[in-house]
C-alpha cells in the first residue's frame, strides 16, 4: 500500500495485535493486522467463529484496545485515546450495531436513539427529539417510537439500534453480527438500509458469516486465525446493475 | 410527545420505577439503619436533652444540711451567706404506711415505708421543685398527702385515697392523698423500696410532730464546683448554723449537676451509643452490598452506554443520582419510622427512669445524622462499586451473561469444594454458589458476622449483668427488718430467734460517718456498719487488701463506691472520720465491690461498740431461715416483724433476700431491658441484610436459575439451591459472629463497668449463641424462602433474557 493511499484512509490499523490472558495460555486474537478503509466503503469482515473477526471490529470502534500495534481514524490515534476521551470520540464517529440489539430495556426507542445525543451533548436539547424521529422515519419506525423495545420484533429492534447508531450522525458505523439474530427476510431489509447508508456516504464495516450477505459487500476480508487472508473487491451495485 | 426527561435521567427514573421489588429492597436496606440510628440515637439524645431539662427546672439542692432543729430565722441567716441563693427548711419524716386502707380495699400487704417530706411553703418553693401530674387540692391541706408518681409503679394509688401512717413514736393518721406529683430528685419507688409523700407543715402537728425544720435545703448561686460548693457549706455550718446552736448531723453536697441515677443513666447511653454507632456500620455494610449488586446486575447496560458515547463520568453520575433517590426514599421511610418508634422508646426509658418527656423532638444533630446515614452513607458506600463498574471496559461489560462461573475454580475454597465428594448435586451447586461471589460473599459475611456478634455480645452483656446481680449482695441473710427508732441488739436477738423457722440472726451497728479530707473538706455521707468479722451474715468481695480480721480494732474496710468518691482513701493509709460529732482514726485495710449499696465502710462490730459508748443499738436485723425459699423467708420474716410488734418494737420496713435481689435486679434491669430492645432492633437490621443479600444473589443469579430449568430442575430443586446457599452463609456468619462477639463482649462490660463504676461478672452466654444458631438458621431460611419463589416463578424464556 501506498502511503499516499494510507494518509488518505479514513480508518488505519497499523500492525494490529491482540493478545488475550485467558489464564494459563495468552490467546492471540489478531497477529499484526494491516488494513486501512476509505471513507464511503461497505467492508465485510469474514470468517469463522473465533476468527478474530468481532476482535477487529472492535479495535476499530475503540470498544477493545490492542495489546501492540496502531489504530487511527480519521486523524485520531484511537489506541492512545484514554476511556473518556475513547467515549466522547466514539460518540460522535462511530455508531455501532450490535447483534443482539442492546437497546436499554427502560428507554423507549425514542429516547434510545436520543441517548447519544445527550451523552456527546450533540444537537440542541429541544431538536433532538425531531431528529430521533426523522431517523425513526428513515428506519420506518416512526409508528413504534413511543414503545419500550420490549414490544418491538427482533428486525423493528435492530432497525431502532441502527437509527441510534446514527445519531450523532457518525461518519463510520460499525455492526457485528447485525444479521445474526434476524429470519433471511428482515436481515435482507436491514442489509438494504446499510446499503443506502453507504450511497448516502456512510462508511460501514460490518461482522458477517453469512456467506449471502458478505457477497453483497463492496470489499470483503477474510479474516482466519487473527490474520486477513484474503481480500475480495466487489463492483459497486450501480455498475453491476448498468446503471 | 416530546420526553419530560434527558433519555439518561428518564432510564434512571425508570430503573428505580421498574424495578420496585428491587427498589424497595435497597430502600428497606438503608431505612433499616436509618431507623435503628433514629431509635437509638434520637432516643438517647430525647433523654439526654430532657433528663439535663427536666433535672435543671427543678433546681436541685447544691447543699442539704441535716440537722437537729432550725427555724425560719436560722434560714433568712443562711440565705445571706455569700454564694447561697436561697435556703429552705424541710422536715423529713420516715413513717410506715398501711397500704390496706387503699379505697379499693386491697388486702393488707403490710407496712410498707414513707418518706414524708413537710413543705412550709408548697406556692413559694424554689428547690427540689415538683410537678404536679393529678390533684385533688393544692396545695395539700392538713391531712392530705401528695405522693410521688413512681408509688404507682409498687401500687396503685390515685387522689382521693387514704391511707394510714404510723409515725416511729406510735401516732398513727389517716391522710387522704391529695395528688400525684413527679420529683426528679426523689428516689424512684421501685429502686429504693420506699415512697415519698409531700405534706404541709400543719399535717406534722396531726402526727405530733414538732413544726421545726430537721433540713436545710440550699442553692448556690451559679453552678459551682463540688470544693466551691463544699466550701460555701462549711461557712454555713461554722459561720450561721453553729453560732446558733443548731447542730449539724450531716452535710450532704452532692456532685453539682449529677442526678443520683447518673450512673445507669451514662451506662445506658453509652450502650446506646455504642449500638448506635454499630448499626450506622451495618447499615454501611448493606449499603455497599446491595450497591454492588445493583451494578452487578447493570454491568452490560453500563458497556452499551459507553459505546454509545457515554463517558465514565457521566454513567457513574446516573447511578450516583439513584442512590440518592434511593437514601432519599430511605429516608422518607426510616425517619418518621424510627421518630415513631423513639418516641415509645424514649417513654419507656423514661418511665423506668421516672422523668417526664416535655419534647419528643428528636434532636437536630440525629436528623442530620439520619440524612447524612440514609444519603451520604450509601452515596459514600456506592462510590467504588459504581467508579468500578463504570470504568469497566466496553468489551467486559458488554461481555458479561449474568453467568459468573469463569470466576469459580482458581482459589482453594473453590477447588476443595470441587474435589467434595459424595453431596447431593443441588447441595454442592449451592456449596459452590456460595464461593461463587468472593465479593459479595465477603461483604455479606462482614454485615451478617458483625449483626450477629453485636447479637450474641448483647445476649453476654445481659447474662453477665444478671451474674452481677447473684453475686453482687454482700450478705447473706434471708429476711432484714430495719426499725424506726434505734432498739437493743439483744432483746431483738432474743426475740427474733425464738420465732419458729429462725436459724439465725444478726444485728449490726449503723452510723452516718464523713471522711475529712486532707484539704479540711468533708466526704459525702458514708454508712458505717459494725460486723462481725467472722459473721457469716457477711460474704465481702474483696477486691484489694483484705476483710477484717478478728482482733483488728480501728481497721476499716470500704466500699469501691466510697473509693470511687475519695481516691486518697487508699488500702494502708489512715484516715478520719467522725462518728456521731467525733473524729476518730482507722486504718483502711481492704477494699470491697461496691454492691449497690452506695458509699459503705465496714469496722468491727466491738470496735465501732466501744467508740460510740456500747449502746448496743442497732437499726437493723438480719435473720436466716431453716429452708432459705422465698415463701419460707417471707413467712418467717412475717412471724418475727409480728412478735417484735408485740413486743413494742415498731418495725419501719421488712425485706426478703428475693425481694431485695428483685430490686437490684429492677436498677441493673433497665440494661437489660435496654439491652434486650436494641437486640431486637439489630437482629432486624440482620434479618433485612440477609434477605436483601439473598435476594439480590437469586436476582442475579436468574440467568442461571433460567438455565438450569432449562435442563430439567424443578421447584424443589430450586428452593433447595437458594435455601442451602442461604443457611451456608448465615451459619458462617453465626460461626465467625460467635467468635467475635467473645472480644466485643469483653470491650462493651468494661465500658459498662466504667461507666457505672461497678465491677461486672463477665459471663459468657452459651445460651445467647445456641439461639442465635437456631435464630440464625430460621431467618436464612425464611430469607431465601421469598426470593427462591420469586425464582421459580419467573419462566424459562423470562430467565435466560433477564436484565
Amino acid at each position: 500500500m501506498t502511503d499516499t493511499a494510507r494518509a488518505d484512509a479514513l480508518i488505519d490499523l497499523r500492525s494490529v495485535v491482540k493478545v488475550y490472558d485467558t489464564g494459563e495460555v495468552p490467546f492471540t486474537a489478531l497477529k499484526g493486522v494491516d488494513l486501512t478503509v476509505h471513507s464511503g466503503e461497505f467492508v465485510g469482515l469474514i470468517g469463522k467463529s473465533g476468527s478474530g473477526k468481532t476482535t477487529l471490529i472492535n479495535m476499530i470502534t475503540g470498544i477493545d484496545r490492542p495489546t501492540s500495534g496502531e489504530v487511527v481514524i480519521g486523524e485520531t490515534p484511537v489506541h492512545a485515546l484514554n476511556e473518556n476521551q475513547l467515549a466522547m470520540w466514539r460518540g460522535r464517529t462511530i455508531g455501532v450495531v450490535f447483534q443482539f440489539f442492546q437497546l436499554l430495556p427502560t428507554l423507549t426507542v425514542i429516547e434510545n436513539v436520543m441517548l447519544p445525543m445527550d451523552f456527546c451533548s450533540m444537537y440542541a436539547p429541544a431538536e433532538r427529539p425531531e431528529r430521533a424521529m426523522r431517523l425513526l422515519e428513515q428506519v420506518e419506525l416512526a409508528d413504534q417510537a413511543y414503545k419500550l423495545p420490549s414490544a418491538l420484533s427482533g428486525g423493528q429492534q435492530q432497525r431502532a439500534a441502527i437509527a441510534r447508531a446514527l445519531a450523532n450522525d457518525p461518519p463510520i458505523l460499525a455492526a457485528d453480527e447485525p444479521t445474526g439474530n434476524l429470519d433471511s427476510k428482515t436481515a435482507d431489509s436491514v442489509f438494504h438500509l446499510f446499503e443506502e447508508l453507504v450511497d448516502a456516504h456512510k462508511t460501514i464495516i460490518m461482522v458477517t458469516h453469512d456467506n449471502d450477505l458478505a457477497g453483497r459487500v463492496r470489499r470483503a476480508l477474510h479474516v482466519s486465525d487473527g490474520e486477513i487472508v484474503d481480500e475480495r473487491v466487489i463492483r459497486p451495485r450501480t455498475e453491476r446493475s448498468g446503471i | 410527545m416530546r420526553p419530560a426527561l434527558s433519555p439518561r435521567w428518564a432510564k434512571v427514573a425508570r430503573d428505580l420505577a421498574g424495578h420496585r421489588f428491587r427498589t424497595l429492597l435497597v430502600v428497606l436496606s438503608i431505612a433499616v439503619g436509618i431507623f435503628a440510628i433514629t431509635v437509638v440515637m434520637g432516643g438517647r439524645g430525647i433523654l439526654l436533652r430532657e433528663f439535663e431539662t427536666v433535672y435543671e427546672a427543678s433546681a436541685p439542692a447544691t447543699i442539704v444540711f441535716e440537722v437537729d432543729a432550725a427555724d425560719e430565722s436560722v434560714i433568712r441567716a443562711v440565705e445571706r451567706v455569700d454564694g447561697v441563693r436561697l435556703a429552705e427548711g424541710r422536715r423529713t419524716l420516715a413513717v410506715r404506711y398501711d397500704k390496706g386502707v387503699h379505697a379499693d380495699d386491697v388486702p393488707s400487704t403490710g407496712w410498707d415505708t414513707l418518706q414524708l417530706r413537710a413543705v412550709p411553703d408548697f406556692e413559694r418553693t424554689g428547690v427540689d421543685l415538683t410537678t404536679v401530674e393529678a390533684a385533688r387540692s393544692w396545695p395539700p391541706a392538713a391531712g392530705e398527702v401528695l405522693f410521688e408518681r413512681s408509688v404507682n409503679m409498687v401500687a396503685s394509688y390515685a387522689p382521693g385515697d387514704v391511707i394510714t401512717v404510723e409515725t416511729p413514736g406510735g401516732t398513727r393518721v389517716s391522710l387522704r392523698v391529695a395528688g400525684i406529683v413527679h420529683d426528679i430528685n426523689a428516689y424512684p419507688a421501685t429502686f429504693v423500696a420506699t415512697s415519698t409523700g409531700y405534706v404541709s407543715m400543719d399535717t406534722l402537728r396531726l402526727l405530733d410532730e414538732p413544726p421545726r425544720f430537721n433540713q436545710i435545703r440550699i442553692v448556690a448561686e451559679e453552678v459551682p464546683t463540688r470544693a466551691e460548693a463544699s466550701r460555701i457549706a462549711m461557712e454555713v455550718r461554722d459561720d450561721v448554723l453553729v453560732p446558733r446552736g443548731v447542730r449539724v448531723l450531716q452535710t450532704d453536697v452532692p456532685e453539682p449537676g449529677s442526678h443520683f441515677l447518673g450512673d445507669i443513666f451514662k451506662a445506658v447511653s453509652l450502650l446506646l451509643l455504642a449500638l448506635g454507632v454499630l448499626s450506622l456500620f451495618l447499615s454501611g455494610f448493606l449499603v455497599v452490598t446491595t450497591v454492588q449488586a445493583i451494578m452487578a446486575q447493570q454491568i452490560s447496560q453500563v458497556g452499551i452506554m459507553k459505546a454509545v458515547g457515554g463517558r465514565a463520568s457521566q454513567v457513574t453520575w446516573m447511578y450516583l443520582a439513584m442512590v440518592t433517590v434511593y437514601g432519599v426514599l430511605a429516608v422518607l421511610v426510616g425517619m418518621p419510622a424510627g421518630a415513631a418508634a423513639g418516641r415509645w422508646f424514649t417513654t419507656f426509658a423514661a418511665d423506668l427512669l421516672n422523668f417526664r418527656v416535655t419534647s419528643y423532638a428528636p434532636p437536630p444533630s440525629v436528623v442530620a445524622l439520619g440524612v447524612a446515614v440514609g444519603v451520604g452513607v450509601p452515596l459514600l458506600a456506592a462510590i467504588v462499586p459504581v467508579r468500578l463498574g463504570t470504568r469497566t471496559s466496553v468489551v467486559r461489560a458488554l461481555n458479561a451473561t449474568g453467568m459468573s462461573g469463569a470466576s469459580f475454580g482458581h482459589g482453594l475454597i473453590d477447588r476443595f469444594l470441587a474435589h467434595l465428594r459424595g453431596l447431593p448435586r443441588p447441595v454442592a451447586l449451592s456449596l459452590r454458589n456460595t464461593f461463587l461471589r468472593k465479593g459479595r460473599l465477603a461483604l455479606t459475611l462482614v454485615t451478617l458476622t458483625l449483626a450477629s456478634a453485636v447479637i450474641m455480645s448483647v445476649m453476654t452483656v445481659r447474662t453477665s449483668i444478671l451474674a452481677t446481680v447473684d453475686e453482687v449482695d454482700i450478705w447473706r441473710f434471708d429476711t432484714q427488718m430495719w426499725f424506726a427508732l434505734p432498739q437493743g441488739a439483744e432483746a431483738v436477738e432474743r426475740i427474733a430467734s425464738r420465732v419458729e423457722g429462725v436459724r439465725a440472726v444478726s444485728t449490726m451497728p449503723e452510723y452516718r460517718t464523713v471522711f475529712t479530707r486532707a484539704d479540711g473538706t468533708e466526704s459525702q455521707p458514708i454508712d458505717l456498719i459494725g460486723v462481725d468479722p467472722d459473721s457469716d451474715f457477711v460474704d465481702p468481695r474483696v477486691s484489694s487488701g483484705r476483710w477484717l480480721r478478728a482482733g483488728d480494732t480501728a481497721a476499716i474496710v470500704l466500699n469501691a463506691d466510697v473509693l470511687k468518691s475519695e481516691p486518697e482513701l487508699a488500702v494502708g493509709r489512715s484516715a478520719t472520720f467522725n462518728i456521731i460529732g467525733e473524729d476518730r482514726e482507722f486504718r483502711v485495710v481492704g477494699v470491697v465491690t461496691a454492691g449497690l449499696m452506695g458509699p459503705v465502710a465496714f469496722v468491727p462490730k466491738s470496735h465501732l461498740d466501744s467508740v460510740t459508748g456500747g449502746t448496743g443499738a442497732v437499726m437493723r436485723l438480719q435473720v436466716r431461715t431453716a429452708t432459705g425459699e422465698a415463701d419460707e423467708q417471707a413467712r418467717v420474716g412475717r412471724l418475727v416483724e409480728r412478735r417484735l410488734e408485740e413486743r413494742s418494737i415498731p418495725v419501719a420496713f421488712r425485706q426478703t433476700e428475693t425481694e431485695q435481689r428483685d430490686q437490684v435486679a429492677s436498677q441493673l434491669g433497665i440494661l437489660v431491658t435496654f439491652l434486650a430492645i436494641m437486640g431486637v432492633i439489630l437482629a432486624s437490621v440482620g434479618v433485612i441484610g440477609l434477605t436483601g443479600t439473598m435476594t439480590i444473589n437469586v436476582l442475579e443469579s436468574t440467568r442461571e436459575i433460567g438455565v438450569m430449568r432449562a435442563i430439567g430442575a424443578s421447584h424443589g430443586s430450586i428452593y433447595q439451591i437458594f435455601v442451602t446457599e442461604g443457611v451456608v452463609i448465615a451459619l458462617i456468619a453465626w460461626a465467625l459472629g460467635a467468635l467475635a462477639s467473645y472480644p466485643m463482649s469483653v470491650v462493651l462490660l468494661d465500658l459498662l463497668e466504667g461507666a457505672m463504676g461497678l465491677p461486672l461478672t463477665f459471663e459468657y452466654s452459651w445460651a445467647g449463641v445456641g439461639i442465635w444458631l437456631a435464630s440464625v438458621t430460621a431467618i436464612a431460611v425464611l430469607a431465601s424462602l421469598l426470593p427462591a419463589f420469586r425464582a421459580s416463578q419467573v419462566s424459562v424464556r423470562d430467565a435466560i433474557s433477564y436484565e
